[in-house]
Parts: structure tokens; sequence; C-alpha cells
């Protein structure tokens, strides 16, 4: 058996480490330590999570209940756990810094999994901190601020599952493109490690029905950055609805998200239809709404979304279509190993009314605007272009696979508040939401992520530091006079935001110091853009 | 709340404004009189008509504006000064070298002023002593309980261990400390391990300061004679870490020597490999300490987390208040 100790304290040495070799041999180490019985669910906490990535299962503890439930473990009250929070940047870390070393035996790995399993079951926020409290009693300062990081989804320690994969090829001396197609096609870094540890890997198959990875295509800004190579892609159009993996086997069909989730049920019209595709198989491609002979925009499919099963009056009035693109296994046979040309020839041979995206391909520049052109005129996004002697590379964003998308417009607008960003930007004010101007008042339309160097945010975080007017939680209510320059897709209706409309994927362009709050767009100039985007 | 702190001082905008002296107590800009409690540039700006306070504070303050015309008079522990039937009396705050605590008093109460300090002891300071007050003005820097440093003693071995650990690995010691206090007393610590250290100019030039005050650094050189060399640490101020003299020490490990090391995210915002919490300021437990020696009737915090150390206090059945929208200042020294 091993100690929960064992791994904080190697995540903790991994966080303190620069360099990824560095990082990697410090969790090869933790992993040639952990006993065998510990092996599967070791490794899957060493890359952030008590479960495997197949079983779509997260443990969803709120910051409020994590707050409540240290309230009740440390005694501070709720108001200084949140300063705490505050003031050091986490909450998970500031509960460790208020915990005391507790008595009582050593907390052991399948404690932690059965803690996890626990919370992921419980539906009740005031079950859930309960069982928090019950976990949090056990926790040394060290366990504590890794096992709350854990249930939040994101360790921020500049290692994510790849990393640990190449631990475990450290630690096992095996082979690391094995290890990934082991993962790939088990969906579980644990049952990889062991399988690697007991000289095993080759047994490990795909399986239909346990979600895998997407592969993702990187951007492009213009058709000229790919001139030269351009004969090597095939070129598709780029849908605008959810990007979805189908298993079908007999008449069973499973759709899967991009977050992994099953989403099978809020699509029974589209998995309906590809239970009658002959065969098994497993197919990339996207879910749109659809009408007459065209796709429709996301936002009609919207409405479809958040809910678990949607009505016959809605399925009725808004039906929707799978458009596959890709085929990554075909009657037993795993395609991930195989070109995308191959792999086309594959989804083609499937037949039985499966509908199938057009690809074409563009030899200058000016074709691949012409087929942009056509696209948008279909009412797609743009284009999508494929190497066409690519592998299926799960789970990554590479360069084999492209996209070609424009921004319709840009908004100057305002930052009415910032919090801490995730993953690399953890600690950094990177996330901001901003407003536009409503009359004398500022109205919110969005919140955005990126599109700063680390050191114009951590330059700008010392200024919001600065300019803080209140904190609730994690969020900043900052001082209105920061101006940014932030480019999106297109413009929808929206409660979320103040404003009544919501941008589609924000992402800011630039800083605008020389713009005063004053110069920013206005709600007027929303709602005219708006009307000029939805009346194509 | 002002009248808590009356009739001794009264807070206004330019800074806290003690009337019986005609002076203001650590004003954040140039007045004709100032009544400092310590040399850190947040506490004694420049160009003060007039300066009280105790003769090493004066020292730095020559030292650091080398063409002031103004006027110095010496607080002296154990002294007091006396205007308009208030005494003034000053005493150690083991902050930095000649840091001080004020009193004032007069015949029916007394306001004792922190400025900085901490109890634990430090290595160039004297210990913080308890005088008791009626009203406490008190910093409340890491006013919140997640602020809480390992004993000093330990986190000096770190220091040394962690300088070793880069020697041995190839690399330059790169240690992050305030210019006026910390770097000396980090310097201190490594000469004591036979460690040599090339001091950043801001605080190289303070060390005649601390040379009459008796503390020497014989392995000491500034960095202006040329960067480290292989078994030197460089000693600079945090604000330096991603200025050219830090980040041209191409194997370096950076320590990150302050209060703040207790956040993770120092690491990202210093380019730091190593967090040592060493603080000239009280933690947490050693400010509510402080409270209870003190006895006094009624708290008022200012600096920090003066809102949330406040109502904490007020949890604990003290009286408190936070001094709020006076002066805020940057820290030089934390």
């Amino acid at each position: 058996m091993t100690d929960y100790r064992r791994i904080a304290e190697a995540l903790e040495a991994v966080s303190q480490t620069r360099g990824k070799l560095a990082k990697i041999e410090r969790l090869a180490a933790a992993l040639s330590r952990v006993d065998d019985t510990d092996l599967v669910v070791g490794a899957r906490l060493l890359a952030g999570s008590a479960f495997a990535e197949w079983e779509e299962t997260v443990t969803s503890v709120g910051w409020a209940t994590a707050a409540r439930a240290a309230s009740a473990v440390t005694g501070w009250d709720l108001e200084t756990i949140g300063a705490c929070a505050g003031a050091i940047g986490d909450l998970g870390e500031a509960i460790a810094l208020l915990l005391e070393v507790p008595a009582g035996p050593p907390l052991s790995i399948s404690d932690v999994d059965v803690f996890c399993r626990r919370l992921a079951g419980l539906r009740k926020a005031a079950e859930k901190q309960e069982a928090l409290e019950g976990a949090l009693r056990r926790c040394w300062p060290v366990e504590a601020k890794y096992f709350l990081k854990t249930l939040s989804g994101g360790l921020r320690i500049g290692a994510d599952v790849t990393t640990v994969e190449e631990a475990v090829a450290e630690a096992f001396g095996a082979d690391r493109e094995a290890i990934a197609r082991a993962r790939r096609d088990c969906g579980d870094i644990g049952e990889t490690a062991k399988a690697a540890k007991e000289g095993r890997l080759d047994e490990i198959q795909f399986r239909l029905f346990h979600p895998i990875g997407f592969m993702l295509a990187s951007p492009i800004e213009e058709a000229s950055e790919l001139s030269g190579e351009l004969p090597l892609f095939a070129v598709e159009d780029k849908f605008d609805g959810i990007r979805a993996h189908v298993h079908k086997q007999g008449g069973r069909v499973a759709l899967f998200s991009r977050t992994l989730d099953e989403v099978t049920a809020q699509f029974p019209d589209v998995a309906a239809s590809l239970a009658a595709a002959p065969g098994a198989f497993l197919l990339d491609g996207e879910i749109v709404a659809w009408s007459g002979d065209r796709p429709e925009s996301f936002f009609r499919l919207q409405r479809r979304l958040g809910r678990k099963a949607p009505a016959p009056e809605i399925l009725a009035e808004i039906p929707a279509v799978f458009i596959a693109f890709d085929c990554l296994f075909r009657d037993g046979e795993a395609l991930f190993e195989t070109s995308w040309e191959e792999r086309r020839r594959r989804l083609e041979a499937i037949g039985g009314g499966l509908r199938v995206s057009a690809a074409s391909s563009a030899a200058s520049p000016e074709e691949l605007e012409t087929l942009f052109v056509a696209a948008r005129a279909r009412g797609n996004e743009g284009l999508v272009l494929k190497a066409r002697d690519s592998l299926y590379q799960a789970g990554k964003r590479g360069r084999a696979w492209r996209k070609w998308k424009k921004a319709t417009a840009t908004l100057d607008v305002v930052v009415t508040a910032v919090e801490q960003g995730h993953g690399k930007r953890a600690g950094m004010l990177s996330d901001y939401t901003f407003a536009v101007r409503e009359g004398e008042a500022l109205v919110n339309i969005g919140k955005a992520y990126s599109g700063l160097s680390d050191e114009e945010i951590r330059t700008m975080g010392n200024h919001f530091r600065k300019i803080t007017v209140a904190r609730y939680g994690p969020v900043r209510a900052v001082a209105p006079e920061v101006v940014l320059e932030v480019a999106f897709d297109t413009i929808q209706k929206s409660n979320r935001h103040k404003s009544g409309y919501a941008l589609r994927f924000p992402r800011i362009v630039r800083l605008r110091p020389d713009k005063r709050p004053s110069d920013a767009n206005t709600l007027q100039d929303v709602r005219e853009l708006f009307e000029q985007l939805s009346g194509r | 709340m002002s009248d808590w702190l009356s009739p001794f001082l009264e807070p206004r905008p330019t800074g806290l404004y003690a009337p019986a002296f005609d002076a203001f107590v650590d004003p954040p800009a140039a007045c004709p009189r100032a009544i400092l409690s310590h040399a850190h540039a947040d506490h004694a700006a420049s160009g003060h008509g007039e300066i009280w306070a105790t003769a090493e504070t004066i020292a730095f303050y020559r030292r650091r504006h080398p063409e002031w015309p103004g006027q110095a008079r010496v607080l002296a522990l154990g002294d007091r000064a006396e205007e308009r039937g208030v005494a003034l009396e000053v005493f150690p705050s083991g902050h930095i070298l000649g840091s001080a605590q004020l009193r004032f008093s007069d015949a029916s109460s007394s306001l004792l002023y922190t400025g900085d300090f901490k109890r634990r002891p430090g290595r160039t300071t004297l210990p913080a002593q308890t005088p008791r007050a009626s009203v406490l003005l008190t910093e409340a820097t890491f006013g919140l309980p997640v602020f809480r440093f390992p004993p000093r003693a330990e986190v000096e071995v770190r220091l040394t261990a962690a300088c070793r650990e880069a020697f041995a690995a190839g690399q330059t010691p790169v240690v992050l400390a305030y210019a006026l206090g910390k770097a000396q007393e980090a310097a201190l610590v490594l000469s004591e391990a036979g460690i040599p250290q090339v001091l950043h100019g801001a605080a190289w030039k303070l060390l005649p300061e601390y040379e009459a005050a008796g503390f020497r650094l014989p392995l000491a050189r500034p960095y202006e004679a040329g960067a480290a060399a292989s078994g030197e640490a460089l000693i600079v101020p945090p604000r330096c870490a991603r200025t050219p003299i830090v980040q041209n020490v191409k194997r370096r490990r950076v320590i990150y020597l302050s209060g703040w090391a207790v956040r993770s995210a120092a690491r990202a915002d210093f380019d730091a490999d190593v967090l040592l919490p060493l603080s000239d300021h009280a933690d947490f437990p050693e400010l509510l300490d402080h409270v209870v020696a003190v006895g006094a009737e009624r708290v008022v915090a200012h600096h920090g987390f003066a809102e949330d150390f406040a109502r904490i206090l007020e949890g604990r059945g003290h009286r408190a208040q936070a001094l709020t929208g006076a002066i805020e200042r940057g820290a030089e020294d934390s």
C-alpha cells in the first residue's frame, strides 16, 4: 500500500522543477516507488485525476463547497477563507496553508480513490461538503493542496498526461510510441502504466465505446501560409456545429463530445440515423443543425443543447445531422496509424446513407481563397486542411491539420473584472471580463483568456492588482480603465452577460493603451454588428 | 474611527498627522516635518524639510539622499520628546536596523504606532519591544492566517543549502532580497557559511551604516566590480528578477527571500526556483501576539490585509477597526 503523500510530494517537486526533462525524471521516480497494487490509480493521480479518461467522471467540487468544507475543518469563517484564497491566488493552496498536520493513519492512494469516487457520486452540495470535510481532516497540508487541485480538475504544475506518458516510458523502460498508442486505445494512463510495467502494452487493444481524444487543427491566418505545401493537403469545409466521435456496433450507437462526455441522449435523431449504417465503426465528424440541403448556424443547434433529452417538438423544429469526415476504426481494425487518404477511402466505402463531408484540393492560395468563399456561402465557418499522408493523432493539436476561418470584426472593450488563469497561466491574472458602453454605464459582453504574451499578462496583472476595487472569491472587480481590442467569430443574443449579447470565441488582439474607456464601443455598435452578421 | 487615534494622530489625505508635533508620521510625500519609523523608501519619502528618526534611520536617509539639505533630529531609544503636553518615545520594532515603534502619550492615554515590525529576532535588529498602550495602530501586511512563517534559523539553513546545491549543479545562486535589511541579513548568513557574495549597488552602498553598527561582511563585494564568478552568490532586489543583471546569468538558481514566498505564484512572478519565506514583517501569529502583549483597548490596523485582520480581531473579542482610504503604499520591504 502506497501513501498518497508520496504522490503529493512528487507533484510538489514537479511544480518546483524547471524543464520538461527534469519534471519527467521526478514523475518517473515517483512511479517506480508506487506499489503494483496502487499503480493504476497512482499514475492517474500523477496525471491529475483519480479516474480513467474513458470513465467521463468528474468530481465537480465547486469553489463554495471547498471553501465551506475548509471553514468547517479549520475553524476560519468563510470570509477569511475567501480572503486567504485571494491573497494566495488559489483556494486549494490557501486551504493547505491553513491546515495542521493531522493525527491518525496516513492517507493511502486507495483512500484518495475512494474519496474521489464518493465525491463524484454525490449530487447534493451539502453531501459533497461533508464528504470533503472527512477527506480534509485526514490530509497533510501538501496532500490537501494536490487533492483539491485534483478535484478542481487542474494540477497546474507544468506537466500533463503526455508528460506522465514519458515518465512511464522512463520508469519502466517502455517504448514512448507504444505507450501513447496504448493510452489512446484504452483511455487510461493508469492501465497503460501498469501494462508498461508488466511488459504487456501490446495486449491493449482499442475498444469501441471508450471515448478517445480528438485530433485538432492549428489555425492559419492567410491562404499564403501554406502556398508551397498546398498540394499535400485535402481541403474540407469547416462546419459550425459540435465536433463528435461516433462509436457504433450492431444496433448500439454512442456519441462523444470533445470533452469526452457522452452526448447520445441529446441527439436521438442523429444516433438513430447512424444505427442504420452497416458494420462497426468509430467515425470523427460534426453534428450540425440542418435545414433542407444545407447546414444552419451554430446558434440554431445551440437551442437544442443543455437538455439531457430534447422534446419531440424541438427535434422536429431543429433537425440535426452528423457529417462524417474521418474513419478511425472499421470492423475490428483500428485505423489510427493509417494515412488520411486510406481512412478517407474506408469512410467513403461505408455507405448506408452516411453523410460524408466533401473533400477537394487547392493548387494555389487563390484556389484556396475560392474554396473559402464557397464554404462561407454554404453557411460553414471556413476550411480545414488535412495532410493526405498524416496519421490520426488523437488528443493532439498538430500541423497535419490546419483550420482557416476569418474573424468577422473587432470591438474595443473595457476590462471590468479579472481572475487567475489555469495551466501555464496559473497564478497569473489572465482571464478578463470586459464590457461595452451603454450611456454612462458599462455592460459586460464577454470574457477572454488569451492573446497577450506572458510578459504583458504579468505587467497587466500588477496593474490590475493595484486597481482592484472588490473581490468575489477568485474574481477581482477592477476600476474600468483598461481598453482591449477583442476579435470574435460572431455575436449572439445571450442572457449570460448584462449586455444581452455574447461574443463567440472572443480573443484579445492587443492592448489599446492609446484608448480611454470613453473611446470603447457602445452597445448600439454591438446591436448593429449583430444585425449585420446575422443577416447573412 | 479617526477619533480612536486622537488626540495623537489624524488621518489626512497627505498622511497621518501628529498635531502636537506639527509633523506627519511616515508620510508618502515630502512635507515640512516628518517623523520616520524606519528608512524603507515607502515610509521615508524624499525631500522632507525636517526628519525626526533614530540615528540609524537618519544615516540611511542621508546615504540615500546625499544632496538632501534638510534638518534631522535624533530620536534615541529611551529619550522622550515633548510638545504641547504630548510625549513621543521610540522603541525597537525588530524590522530592520534602526526601525522604531513610536509611542505618543499624554496624561490620560497613549497610542503605539508599530511602523513595520516583527517579533522574532533578526541578525541586524534589536529585538522588538512591547510597550503598553491604550490604542495600538498596527501594520497588517500579513494579517491573514495563511501567513505563518517557519522559524528563521530553519529558513537560513535552507538558504545556505540552496546555494550549495546551486554550486554543485554548476549554477550561480541568485538571491532576491530587498536592498535595505534583507540583503545584508542574507549576506551575513552566507558569510557565516563561507559563501562569498556579490551585492547589487543598492544594497552595497548601505554597508557603511551596517559596519558602523558592528556588522562586518568580509566576503561581500559590489556587483560593479563584475558579475558573479563561480562559487559566489549574487544578491539583488526582487525588482531585478526580470532585468539583465539576473537574466544574463545563464545558469542560475533563483532564490526568492520574502514573506510572500509562501505563495506558489511567486515562482512565476519572480521567475524563481526556490521560495524561502523569510520576512522582516510579523507573520499572522506574531501580529496576534503583539496585539495581546501591548494590551491595547482598541486596535487600528493598516497596510496589507488591514480589513481582514481587524475583522478577525473583532471575532476574537478585541475592539478593532481598519484604517483605510488613507495612505496606501507600495512595499519595498515585505
